[in-house]
């Protein structure tokens, strides 16, 4: 379970290995006394009522399960061949870069359980949605780490090769490539559940088979045993796949680069335009989506172009009060989806500072934090839906939770990040925890928070729109699902677009106020 | 100097920026010589040696390797560098690493000239060994090995035995340059220690502080091999005062701008 965990010295390993299995113990027994207290409420089914409805349904739970990790394995693959194809064109023509960055983040913040029932549609019946949603809630989250992976080496290795006449081809073959296997692995690693989930939002909005059907199914018939038993078979594959890609990535690096900050290598980024920039990747955004339409030579009906959604918002008799049910909804969305984000992001910064005054605390902590973030959140919301209700808490609660978990791991891995000397420095200085913490650590911890804090971004946004999709009825993400059953596709592609723009702001806000910290408080890290 | 020059450098100039790091400057380096640039730290002498190798691109002037430019010699795999740090690549053995240059340079793979090289550089039995399980040594004689297995015509050091301690530092000044000089490559080799340039040169070039300019151009024939013992003899000493003495005046020429700050 605790796949991240470094390899235990000889004499731990019995002791690593009984630790989670009590702590497992602990969680079970407890969930077992919490069922039984609420039992009747239809909330919570035990987990000897989960084991009992897995042993009586163990054929449809295995076909619906074999179905989804079909596609999300399907999905995987196609993700993670385009993070990697498109790493390597950002590397080999830097100039590509940040209009190829910026375009992986348009098309990651595109709200998956809208762009499903679109899919569906474009695809016809079959596995098609189901994949690809699976691919793009992937091929981000690897893209990002990679790119950063295939520039960590030092200088001289690439001048290295370029001494023997070589170019950039041989740089990738040769450095980067090797350089980057710590980085693609913790981007399969984060991938894996991720795929499982873009798979399951797609059986969500409308499938015929797997785990997102049964799901949903179980949701209509307030059936608590099935929705349980598919929230936890979703979770422990997910972080079963987890840890075996992070045993997959020990065993394939045995000699492992040192854990370098990118090099600055910054040649074609030097003219920094971020208005031009943005322009550019809006256009060429534009053009990729008229030419898709235009390629498939879609229908018009539910293919919409630029022009139409432009029509639709600013210029149909109708427009304003597209403009009027869109914005109202948005606002419901808000009201949600910032206390959640902001909630998820305190706690769990604030958990992780708390943990490095109490060390004892953080090596529990840790291996229990980094297998939770492997459960894809968004695959629980129904029990979020169950447990807290259709109102605002159970929705803020899961967004809130959604960003929790990668930002806690995050912040506890930045803090580790301290400079072992430094730390000495105020040692000597008998500075307490509180003042090495406020002077070392933090300042260490910023890099990795702000990390967390752009990608929880399009996460929450995708926590919030799935459980208004399911369940609550209100806010973009019903505005979304009501639109797609009564094929209003003018307002599913406004959604579409209005959304996905948001989340692109949200997360370059984000970008802006960390650029402008972390040149004040880690400028070394500033410089990729 | 007898040799006809392989590297001439003409009105070569660098300029990062505002910073001028290489003031315009002519140089000729005779084919088969090694050469010693010394100078205070930050000088610019790495540059020189980067815009040599074709590394950076000359603000002003050129450089030429055998009348051709850098890059032409570099696509030949004709030229080896050696950095100050091993600059191996961690997933690769001492083999793979020295293997990796011949690859790099487009040459044929002779596994039992390899073995027998990095027996010579004194890895006898590390071959399959990874570089983080090596000595700071260990790493820059496997730099070394790999610097030397391509058998090129110009051999770049730049600081090939910084990043190691004083000892290891004479033991490798003794062992290997005999192996470059006896394969005639045009050898630079930039270095802080008056007393390494002074052992393992033909020729020192004195820099004066940045903007680097030559202050001094010291020629060194003393008899090789050179062996450790030469460091007493007479001949030797005088050679030292005069290139430290010249480094002294250069670096005179910068410090009232340093005690003016």
């Amino acid at each position: 379970m605790n796949a991240v965990a470094a390899d235990p010295a000889p004499s731990r390993r019995v002791g690593a290995f009984v630790e989670p299995l009590l702590g497992l113990a602990v969680i079970l027994l407890g969930w077992e006394l919490a069922a039984r207290v609420l039992a009747g409420t239809f909330i919570l089914a035990s987990p000897l009522e989960v084991a009992r409805y897995l042993a009586q349904n163990t054929g449809l739970m295995s076909r619906a399960l074999a179905e989804t990790l079909g596609n999300a394995a399907l999905g995987f693959l196609w993700g993670n061949l385009a993070a990697v194809a498109l790493a390597t064109v950002a590397i080999l023509w830097p100039v590509t870069q940040r209009t190829l960055s910026g375009l992986a983040l348009l098309v990651f913040c595109l709200p998956l359980v809208a762009t499903g029932p679109i899919l569906r549609v474009l695809y016809g019946p079959g596995d098609g949605p189901q994949v690809t949603l699976a691919a793009m809630a992937v091929y981000y989250t690897t893209y990002v780490p990679l790119l950063v992976g295939l520039r960590a080496a030092p200088s001289s290795w690439f001048e290295l090769i370029r001494s023997y006449g070589r170019g950039r081809g041989s740089e990738l073959v040769h450095v980067r490539a090797m350089a980057a296997l710590p980085y693609l692995f913790a981007g399969l690693q984060i991938a894996a559940p991720a795929a499982f989930l873009g798979a399951m939002v797609g059986e969500f909005t409308g499938a015929e088979r797997g785990m997102g059907v049964l799901t949903i199914r179980a949701m209509r018939a307030l059936d608590v045993p099935a929705t349980w038993a598919l929230a936890c078979t979703a979770a422990a594959v997910s972080i079963a796949a987890y840890a075996a890609i992070g045993a997959l990535a020990r065993a394939l690096t045995k000699a492992p680069p040192p854990v370098i900050l990118a090099s600055p290598d910054t040649s074609g980024l030097r003219r920094n335009k971020p208005i031009l920039n943005a322009f550019i990747t809006l256009v060429l955004a534009l053009a990729l989506w008229w030419g898709a339409m235009a390629a498939f030579d879609l229908t018009p009906f539910f293919a919409k172009r630029p022009g139409d959604v432009l029509e639709a918002l600013l210029l149909a008799p109708d427009a304003a009060q597209t403009r009027t049910t869109l914005l109202a909804a948005l606002g419901e969305t808000a009201k949600l989806v910032v206390p959640g984000y902001l909630a998820g992001l305190a706690l769990g910064a604030g958990l992780a500072t708390l943990l490095t005054l109490v060390p004892a605390a953080a090596a529990v902590a840790m291996p229990l934090a980094v297998s939770l973030r492997s459960v894809p959140i968004v695959t629980t919301a129904p029990l979020a839906v169950l447990l807290l209700g259709r109102g605002p808490a159970g929705t803020i609660t899961l967004v809130a939770v959604m960003v929790f978990f990668p930002t806690f791991v995050a912040c506890l891995h930045g803090l580790r990040q301290a400079p072992g000397q430094i730390l000495d420095v105020l040692r000597s200085y008998a500075a307490g925890p509180v003042a090495r913490l406020v002077h070392v650590r933090l300042p260490a911890m910023l890099p990795a928070f702000f990390a967390a804090a752009r990608m929880g971004v399009p996460a929450s946004v995708l926590a919030v729109t799935v459980v208004e999709w399911l369940g609550t009825g209100q806010g973009v993400g019903a505005l979304m699902a009501l639109s797609a059953s009564l094929s209003d596709y003018d307002m599913l592609w406004s959604s579409i677009v209005v959304v996905a723009l948001v989340s692109v702001l949200g997360y370059a806000g984000v970008a802006w106020v960390e650029a402008r910290i972390l040149s004040r408080y880690a400028a070394e890290q500033v410089a990729r | 100097m007898t040799e006809p020059a392989e590297i001439v450098c003409t009105g070569l100039a660098k300029s990062f920026g505002a910073t001028e790091v290489v003031r315009p400057t002519d140089l000729a380096f005779a084919a088969g010589q090694t050469t010693a640039l010394v100078g205070p730290s930050g000088c610019g002498k790495s540059t020189l040696l980067r815009l040599v190798a074709g590394l950076e691109t000359p603000s002003a002037g050129e450089v030429s390797i055998a009348g051709a430019p850098p890059a032409e010699t570099l696509r030949q795999g004709a030229l080896s560098m050696a950095f100050q740090d091993p600059s191996l690549l961690p997933w690769r053995t001492v083999r793979g690493n020295v293997t990796l240059a011949l690859k790099l340079a487009r040459q044929p793979v002779d596994a039992e000239a390899i073995s027998r090289l990095i027996e010579l550089v004194g890895l006898g039995g590390f071959g399959d060994t990874r570089p983080a399980a090596l000595s700071g040594g260990m790493r820059q004689r496997a730099a070394i090995a790999r610097a030397m297995v391509t058998r090129p015509r110009v051999l770049l050091l730049d600081e090939p035995f910084g990043a190691v301690d004083e000892l290891t530092r004479q033991q490798l000044a003794e062992d290997l340059p005999p192996l470059w000089e006896a394969r005639g490559a045009t050898t630079l080799l930039v270095t802080h220690s008056v007393s390494e340039a002074v052992m393992l040169s033909d020729r020192v070039l004195v820099f004066s502080g940045r903007p680097a300019r030559v202050v001094a151009d010291i020629a060194v024939p003393l008899d090789r091999p050179r062996r450790a013992s030469l460091s007493t003899d007479p001949a030797f000493l005088a050679r030292t005062s005069e290139v430290s003495e010249a480094l002294a005046a250069g670096m005179a020429e910068t410090r009232p701008r340093l005690a003016a700050q």
